[in-house]
């Protein structure tokens, strides 16, 4: 429901997996593999000769530090920042408008119904069950409209068909009270809280 | 919203969004550079390094068989490796959580008539929600499990300590270890148990088997 970025996160953990991935091989591969000692003798002493060149070659005039070291300054805080940006879009997507709206008639203005209605009206509905541990509603936006989600504790042996069945009466008659048609995602879940709680013997 | 938008939005539910490692993948990443630039910082204001100075860390890594014990270099390799291979398994693997999509739909009994044929309704008052009319439910495995044990138990006539069922996305096991004394018909349990999930119409559709113990309970 929220609109955290999947395939970004499949890729970018898969490049940082892949680079650990090789970096831990090769450094396996150094310590076991004589030739690939040798190897990276060779390549390195060349790379670093390079560097040390580029540092030399970046000086400011008449001073002995090189530019370069603030070009890398700057890059790793750039890419800090964008690590920043990346965690801050997981979990993203809550909204506090369940209706926003024009209603056409006559008289100007908007209709907005935030999001706590239908939350406490859900709430207060389920709160009164026996057979529920628990029950949590949020209002999340999917593709730009509002959409409800009910996440469900019950208790133990509960039958998640009738249960989300009768969720279901309960959402369209918030419907009609509010008189527009919500996606709704209905979330049966397990948690600490009905593991360890009595069984349900009512129903 | 469409139907396509629902059965999007079912698939983000029942795969994880791996949330909790691209977290973490981040933090580690920060947590890299931000040492980057504590040494850097260190030398560019002529301090003595906290850890190691950037130029001997480079010189090191330039001469690097030398300079370590195998074992050590062996070991760190190995270690970064695993971190890299979980990262990496993590990416790739589907990610499919425990859980079940719970077919509320009615039975396909009425043709399908134009997905997305009143695309655009008013806009605010009365749109219509074409498609996703009613809500989209998913199901912890673990929830599913605890009301088929339910139905398995009163099939059965045993006690709940008796009764352990464990689902997986295809497949369905019923263990019960009967009353020592009083016979258990496999079949009621297993017709108990097909009833019960037939009703929940699961998307997939899981196979039940019934394992009957062969030692029995005293006493209960």
């Amino acid at each position: 429901m929220t609109s955290t970025p999947v395939l970004l996160n499949r890729i970018l953990v898969g490049i940082l997996g892949i680079k650990l991935l090789a970096v831990g091989l090769f450094l396996v591969l150094l310590a076991t593999v004589p030739a690939v000692a040798a190897w990276w003798h060779s390549w390195s002493a060349d790379a670093w000769k390079g560097i040390n060149q580029a540092f030399n070659n970046t000086r400011f005039p008449g001073r002995p530090e090189s530019w370069l070291w603030i070009v890398l300054v700057l890059v790793t805080l750039l890419l800090m920042g964008l690590m920043v940006a990346w965690v801050a879009q997981q979990g993203k997507g809550r909204t506090n408008l369940l209706v926003s709206g024009d209603d056409a008639r006559e008289v100007a203005g908007d209709v907005q119904i935030g999001g706590g209605v239908a939350e406490q009206a859900l709430k207060h509905a389920l709160a009164e069950r026996p057979d529920l541990a628990g029950a949590t509603v949020a209002t999340y936006q999917v593709k730009g409209r509002p959409a409800l989600k009910v996440r469900l504790l019950p208790r133990q042996g509960v039958a998640p068909h009738l249960l989300a069945a009768e969720v279901a009466t309960l959402v369209e008659a918030l419907d009609t009270v509010v008189g527009q048609r919500t996606p709704v995602l209905i979330h049966i879940g397990a948690g600490a809280r009905t593991r360890f709680s009595r069984a349900e013997r009512v129903r | 919203m469409s139907a396509a938008d629902k059965q999007r939005v079912l698939h983000r539910e029942t795969h994880s969004s791996r949330a909790v490692v691209a977290t973490l993948a981040a933090g580690l990443v920060v947590v890299l550079c931000a040492y980057g630039l504590l040494e850097s910082a260190v030398h560019a204001i002529g301090q003595p390094a906290w850890l190691i100075e950037p130029q001997t860390a480079a010189e090191r890594l330039v001469a690097l068989p030398a300079g370590v014990s195998p074992l050590l270099l062996g070991a760190l390799g190995a270690v970064l490796a695993m971190i890299g291979l979980f990262f990496l398994l993590n990416a790739v693997l589907p990610g499919r959580r425990a859980r079940h999509v719970l077919n509320s739909e009615r039975p396909p009994a009425d043709p399908r008539s134009g997905p997305d044929a009143d695309e655009g309704g008013m806009p605010g008052s009365g749109g219509t929600t074409d498609g996703w009319d009613s809500p989209a439910v998913v199901v912890d495995d673990e929830v599913i499990a605890s009301a088929l044990a339910r139905q398995a138990r009163l099939a059965a006539n045993v006690t709940p300590e008796q009764v352990m069922v464990v689902v997986s996305r295809r497949q369905v096991i019923v263990n019960v270890r009967p009353t020592s004394g009083v016979p258990l018909q496999e079949a009621a349990v297993l017709a108990a148990v097909e009833a019960e999930l037939g009703e929940m119409a699961l998307v997939p559709t899981p196979e039940v088997r019934v394992n009957l113990a062969s030692t029995g309970v005293i006493g209960a």
